[in-house]
């Protein structure tokens, strides 16, 4: 046994026991695993790296704590509330369609923040009574809204392992709006009908509509409720457009949409409803912190390089089946993680192909770390806000999309230089 | 454009302090004081 593969066993043991066995947060248990590798690789317990390793994803905190913010103000002012209660009357005629509809409303909190989390806490705690009032049973609904949240933290604009796949590589993150919604969208309609559609067909949608609160809707009107999304997305545009004009950055972007949350629908408290977004927040901020700490430790101590030269040589026909299993079981520790230890080596191995796409499409397999106990933020949120006792029915439901969604991304890899002379 | 993003930050470490002497859970404030780190090191630019 080679040293770096003990201590490599060293960190995955002693986080899997933090985590499983002591029921500690998983960023602790990651905080831990980075000294126990530390101390296994002869380094002593090295603050300074430990220090440095946080820093890894501070401009990613700073974008999820605020855009966190800015979707619980949003959903204070009664416009998440009033978005789905709007596709209700809208689409009720249309299950089908409905259906696809509310699955990307839970989506959207994830396209903003690139956080299942925020998904599934905000988006998919509206739409749970609504998917109940539409015949859908508990597991089914919270199997949806995981599905939607980890597709919504994949959907463009903001995929953040997408960015630190292409990070490792300098590869800027430019080009991928397409290649995300060609990989999200069809997964989406199909989740939706897989999960929903055989339950949302039998009700009668009409007796829904009748028993809607649209309150905060007819009150304020849709234009007035949904504005401080609008805002979002003409910053973003402009941002994009205009970089030497703008260059606002995503979270100057929140903090300027937040503002005006606050006059557009009903009052509330922006000082609670900003505490209340950290707090949901937080788990993931220290999961990212607890990352950035081992794979600063996995850099010190030589397991990173190991990772990435076996990765490497992994042989031609092999290569795929280890990406289908590598990437989402390192999702235990954290979906970030496994985009920055093994989406990296995986995207150099496989440099023939379309680089966008491929990177894409492994951010896409990535992100099904969020299914992956003991973190499974996405399932256990789900299970939650559905009002379920545990996730693992929710998880069961689960494996079949996610068996599809693997395969979907490796046909994507596979053919990705065809699919990008389609566009 | 560096102090506005210095006020944001901030922001967001006053929330996150907040939110640790609030809590109850020494896990949630162990996971806060985790995030604390880097947010306080880069606000007084030492980092």
């Amino acid at each position: 046994m080679s040293q770096e593969f003990f201590i490599f066993v060293v960190m995955v043991g002693v986080f899997a026991a933090g985590t499983f066995a002591l029921k500690w947060p998983v960023a602790v248990s990651m905080l831990l695993a980075s000294v126990a590798g530390a101390l296994a690789g002869g380094f002593g317990v090295p603050i300074r790296h430990l220090v440095e390793g946080t820093f890894g994803y501070v401009d990613t905190i700073l974008t999820i704590a605020t855009a966190m913010i800015f979707m619980n103000a949003f959903k204070d002012s009664g416009g998440l509330e009033a978005l789905s209660a709007a596709t209700i009357r809208r689409f009720h005629k249309i299950p089908g369609l409905l259906l696809v509809l509310l699955t990307f409303v839970v989506m959207f909190p994830g396209m903003i923040t690139g956080s299942s989390s925020a998904s599934v806490l905000t988006a998919g705690a509206v739409v749970a009574p609504m998917f109940a009032a539409l015949g859908i049973p508990g597991v089914e609904a919270a199997a949806l809204i995981a599905m939607a949240g980890i597709l919504g933290m994949i959907a463009p604009p903001v995929n953040i392992p997408a960015m630190i796949i292409g990070g490792g590589i300098d590869m800027p993150y430019v080009g991928f709006e397409i290649p995300l919604l060609l990989l999200t969208v069809p997964l989406a309609v199909f989740s939706a009908f897989y999960f929903g559609y055989r339950f949302v067909k039998k009700t009668d949608i009409s007796a829904v509509v009748r028993t809607l609160d649209t309150k905060t809707l007819d009150q304020y009107g849709g234009f007035r409720l949904f504005s401080p999304v609008l805002i979002v997305l003409i910053l973003m545009v402009l941002d994009k457009a205009l970089p030497k004009i703008f260059n606002l950055g995503m979270p100057l972007i929140f903090v300027l949409s937040t503002i005006p949350a606050y006059f557009t629908g009903k009052r509330f408290n922006i000082l609670n409803s900003a505490k209340t977004a950290i707090e949901q927040a937080l788990p993931v901020l220290g999961i990212l912190v607890g990352v950035g700490m081992f794979i600063q430790i996995m850099t010190l101590t030589g397991v990173r390089g190991f990772i990435v030269v076996n990765a490497l040589s992994v042989p031609p026909a092999l290569l795929y089946l280890a990406i289908a299993i590598s990437i989402p079981l390192f999702g235990a520790v954290s979906s970030f993680g496994a985009s920055s230890v093994l989406g990296v080596p995986f995207l150099l191995a496989l440099l023939g192909r379309d680089q966008i796409i491929t990177a894409a499409s492994l951010s896409l397999i990535a992100a099904l770390g969020d299914f992956m106990p003991p973190t499974a933020l996405s399932a256990i949120f789900a299970a939650q806000v559905v009002g379920l006792d545990g996730y693992g029915k929710t998880l069961k439901k689960l494996v079949i999309p996610s068996l599809i969604l693997i395969v979907w991304a490796l046909v994507f890899i596979i053919f990705s230089k065809q699919i990008r002379t389609l566009y | 454009m560096t102090i506005i993003y210095l006020g944001i930050l901030a922001a967001v470490l006053a929330l996150v302090l907040w939110a640790l002497v609030t809590s109850k859970k020494p896990s949630f404030q162990a996971t806060a004081a985790m995030v604390i780190v880097p947010l306080l090191l880069r606000l007084l630019l030492i980092k």
